[in-house]
């Protein structure tokens, strides 16, 4: 089977750093892919290359079989790729409603203001804002503007959601909340790909994980392959401890 | 040769000029993020103040700079702690149209008090100068390059050197940990555009002496620091200065060299290098990239 | 709920209220008209009336236009008067009789062209910018081209030009006026409630996260700065033959820059009525103004002081008063109908 998306030997620099040095792997279709690492391993600039934010140097990006690295954000959502922001943007003048109806008006929806405006209410449904959808988003608390921003997002009916650390300051409670809300995107026929720094989200939902460091792959397989694996232990605890970890093991 | 040489010579010597009217300029939009629309209004108000004192007290223009200084400092203090102190958060345009009715008020309080016509100084030294190497300097004008030399280095050294410079650039940085460690906000904003202001003014001393003012002949100045800041890159007072040295060449060669370039298309060069310079390399020849 | 009713109802009667004004303003000057004398009608309205209105209308047309880049794409731009020059010369060139010698009709159809097609161009580059830098730039452009048309003999020189003098033809340009007033409405109403208006509005409150729900930014920022630039150009057309004279001064007039922005900003960025409601206002004032002595300067010194009063006070106009809602689009106000009406 085709993979949705294909990273092949992206490499993206700023300046004199290597921000993503020569990353390549595949998701296929129904996946839910997460992506870790170390603060600064490169995993936003990832999602920004695969968005079409950022341009990568080097390498090339294949969604859908189509190449997608050197096109333009809106191009790229409306072949299907949806995001959400770290800090989220939303449309700070307008109600929660019509935020999800602008995603509904354009990505790889495209619906008429008409249509756009009953996607919303169903996608405000999925997120769990049914009931705050005419409210303003100043009036949001920080759970809810990360749900709206997924809601908009979900509203450009994308193939591909690119989650980046929507659990980020979420409490216990709120994580629980938002991880129900990723299964219900899931289950609605999205791939998705995850940032997180949260590990029992990881660990709960997804399959597969890709782990990033210095903008280098470190590894890639499921979650309790890749928490064992002793390279990333170094890069996230440190050589010390990784070391200690491998004797206690030795030592039963 | 030799003509060139003048022209250099010429450029540079306006290119001070700009310098001295870009500086407060730059401070107000590198600290404060305001690109103040009044600021040429500033800058003829400090003439008409010289002038001022130089028609009925006759004192020497160069020597009145002090007191310019002083009174726009005051009066830039005010204006800021008044006035434009309450859209600093605002969205940027309402600081643009604020400072552009600060303008407007300033300029045509100007006329009702001075009315539009002409008005010079003409200290006895006016008109000469010395010659080096064929080339015509004339004293005037290299005054206030000195000047303007000075003024550089007077602000470069208030914000290196001093706490108070040391409050500026804090405020700059980042606002709210400035506040945190007790940098009075309010203070130091008026301070800067005050220090500004007088800059303005005194820039405005310097320019009456070179050319006849009226209210409305502020007005270029403001776009033309703005060419100068754009040119040379927001931030620091040497890039300031290489924007206006540079400006001021471009400027003069630009109409002496070029065949049909009368002086009414200066307007349209200026603005042509500002939209070149803005699209194509938006810091400036000396800032850092974005 | 009774609450609710009055308030609504207030604001329903407020509307139907200005739309009677309205009506009743734009027939008064009919009775101006030979026929109306023939029927024994009194004359409501006399010449200088006549052409307030019509300038009135002039700047409602340049307030809405300047509206759909600052106010609902949010880039504020200081130089569209450089639309209404080009509209202007455009128009003037047209019926020149040593030029192109066509009719007014037709010179008034050719106004909106050129602008919009050079707001096409230099929007590209321009639109890049932000904040301060679009606004001296678009700036700098206006000065720029108002200095090369001063310098082109085919466009008049530094003398200008003059179109021909229509006598008698008072009601034709108040008629034209109004007329591209109620287009300019008209087409902010249009693009405020449709997909258009909620790309642009979306591109103000936030352009990178319009960009990756697939707005075409760029596309729809020119877009705007290109219907903006049509309609201004419209009234530049209109203004040069009711004025029968355009020069550089009057077609590049920073003073009308300023007075379209300060107008859409008072009474409203961003809605469908706050440009309207401006122009009103600022033109009722200036109007009282221009009774007193040594006008030109305490003018501008009270237009300065307006600006300062409206960015410090109500930075959100006019049209905020009349419910806060109602600046997002006319969905609102059509809600607002209906619900007062059940």
């Amino acid at each position: 089977m085709t993979a949705l998306l294909s990273i092949d030997g992206v490499t993206k620099r700023f300046g004199g750093v290597a921000a993503l040095r020569a990353v390549s792997f595949e998701l296929a279709e129904g996946e839910i892919l997460g992506v870790i690492g170390p603060n600064g391993a490169g995993k936003t600039t990832l999602l920004n290359c695969i968005s079409g934010v950022a341009r990568p140097d080097a390498g090339s990006i294949t969604f859908d079989g189509h190449e997608i690295g050197h096109q333009r954000p809106h191009r790229i959502a409306r072949l299907g790729v949806g995001r959400t922001f770290q800090i989220v943007k939303p449309f700070a003048s307008m109600t929660v409603r019509e935020n999800a109806a602008v995603g509904a008006l354009f990505g790889a929806s495209r619906l008429p203001l008409a249509g756009a405006f009953a996607a919303a209410d169903e996608v405000l449904e999925l997120v769990g804002m049914a009931d705050k959808a005419s409210q303003p988003v100043v009036s949001l608390t920080i759970p809810d503007r990360k749900r709206l921003e997924v809601a908009r997002a979900l509203a450009t009916r994308p193939r591909l959601l690119l989650l980046d650390e929507v659990m980020a300051g979420l409490n216990s409670v709120e994580v629980d909340e938002a991880l129900d809300m990723v299964r219900a995107v899931h289950r609605s026929g999205v791939t998705i790909v995850l940032i997180e720094h949260v590990m029992r989200v990881i660990v709960g939902v997804c399959r597969r994980v890709v782990v990033l460091h210095f903008g280098e792959m470190l590894a890639d397989g499921t979650p309790d392959e890749v928490l064992r694996d002793p390279r990333v232990i170094e890069a996230y605890l440190g050589e010390k401890y990784a070391k200690r970890l491998q004797e206690a093991e030795r030592d039963g | 040769m030799q003509l060139f040489l003048q022209q250099v010579v010429l450029g540079l010597l306006i290119g001070g000029i700009y310098v001295a009217v870009a500086l407060g300029f730059s401070l107000v939009w590198g600290i404060l993020n305001i690109v103040n629309l009044a600021h040429g209004a500033l800058v003829i108000a400090g003439a008409y103040l010289t002038w001022l004192l130089f028609a009925h007290a006759h004192v020497d223009p160069f020597l009145s700079l002090p007191i310019v200084a002083v009174a726009l400092f005051a009066f830039g203090y005010a204006l800021q702690r008044v006035l434009i102190n309450r859209v600093i958060r605002a969205p940027l345009f309402f600081t643009l149209l604020l400072t552009f009715g600060v303008n407007l008020m300033i300029v045509n309080a100007l006329l009702v008090l001075f009315k539009s016509d002409f008005r010079s100084v003409t200290p006895s030294y006016s008109g000469s100068g010395f010659g080096v190497a064929g080339v015509q300097v004339p004293y005037v004008r290299l005054a206030a390059l000195g000047v303007a030399a000075a003024l550089a280095a007077a602000v470069g050294w208030l914000l290196n050197r001093t706490r108070t410079g040391s409050a500026i650039q804090a405020v700059a940085a980042d606002r709210d940990a400035a506040r945190l460690v007790g940098v009075d906000l309010r203070h130091v904003y008026a301070l800067t555009f005050a220090v500004a202001a007088a800059c303005a003014g005194v820039a405005g001393g310097l320019i009456s002496t070179i050319q006849a003012i009226t209210p409305t002949a502020g007005e270029p100045y403001t776009l033309q620091a703005f060419v100068v800041v754009v040119l040379g890159g927001l931030g620091r007072v040497g890039a300031t200065v290489v924007g206006g040295l540079v400006f001021g060449l471009v400027e003069t060669l630009g109409q002496t060299m070029v065949p049909g370039l009368g002086a009414g298309w200066a307007n349209a060069i200026a603005f042509a290098l500002l939209v070149v310079v803005l699209v194509v390399r938006p810091q400036g020849l000396m800032g850092r990239r974005p | 709920m009774q609450a609710r009713l009055n308030g609504g109802r207030l604001r329903r009667l407020l509307l139907i209220v200005f739309g009677l004004a309205v009506v009743l303003v734009l027939l008064a000057p009919l009775t101006a008209t030979d026929q109306a004398d023939s029927l024994g009608l009194p004359q409501l309205v006399d010449r200088s009336q006549i052409r307030i209105l019509t300038t009135v209308a002039m700047f409602v047309v340049m307030a809405s236009g300047w509206n759909l880049v600052g106010g609902l794409t949010g880039y504020g731009s200081f130089g569209n008067v450089a639309f209404f020059g080009l509209g202007a010369y455009t128009c003037a060139v047209a019926v020149d009789v040593h030029r192109l010698h066509l009719p007014m009709g037709a010179g008034i159809a050719l106004a909106p062209l050129v602008p919009a097609l050079f707001a096409a161009l230099v929007g590209l580059p321009l639109l890049r910018l932000r904040g301060h830098y679009f606004a001296i730039a678009t700036l700098g452009t206006a000065v720029a081209v108002g200095e090369v048309v001063k310098n082109v003999d085919y466009l008049g020189g530094a003398t200008g030009l003059f179109p021909p003098i229509l006598h008698r033809a008072d009601l034709l340009f108040l008629y034209l006026m109004v007329g591209a007033a109620m287009l300019a409405v008209i087409v902010s109403g249009l693009i405020l409630r449709s997909r258009f208006g909620y790309g642009l509005i979306a591109i103000r409150e936030n352009e990178e996260a319009a960009s990756v729900i697939g707005v075409n930014t760029t596309a729809y920022k020119v877009g705007a700065f290109a219907v903006a630039a049509a309609l201004t150009g419209l009234a530049g057309g209109i203004f040069a033959v009711w004025n029968s004279f355009i020069n550089q001064d009057l077609g590049f007039s920073l003073d009308f820059n300023i007075q379209m922005i300060l107008m859409a900003v008072l009474g409203g960025a961003g809605t469908l009525f706050g440009p309207v409601l401006g122009v009103i206002v600022l033109e009722f004032l200036l109007q009282n103004l221009a009774g007193r002595g040594d006008v030109a300067v305490y003018a501008q010194i009270g237009l300065g002081l307006l600006l300062a009063v409206t960015v410090i006070f109500v930075p959100r106009g006019i049209v905020d008063f009349f419910g806060g809602a109602s600046r997002l689009s006319l969905a609102h106000l059509r809600r607002a109908l209906r619900e007062t009406g059940a």
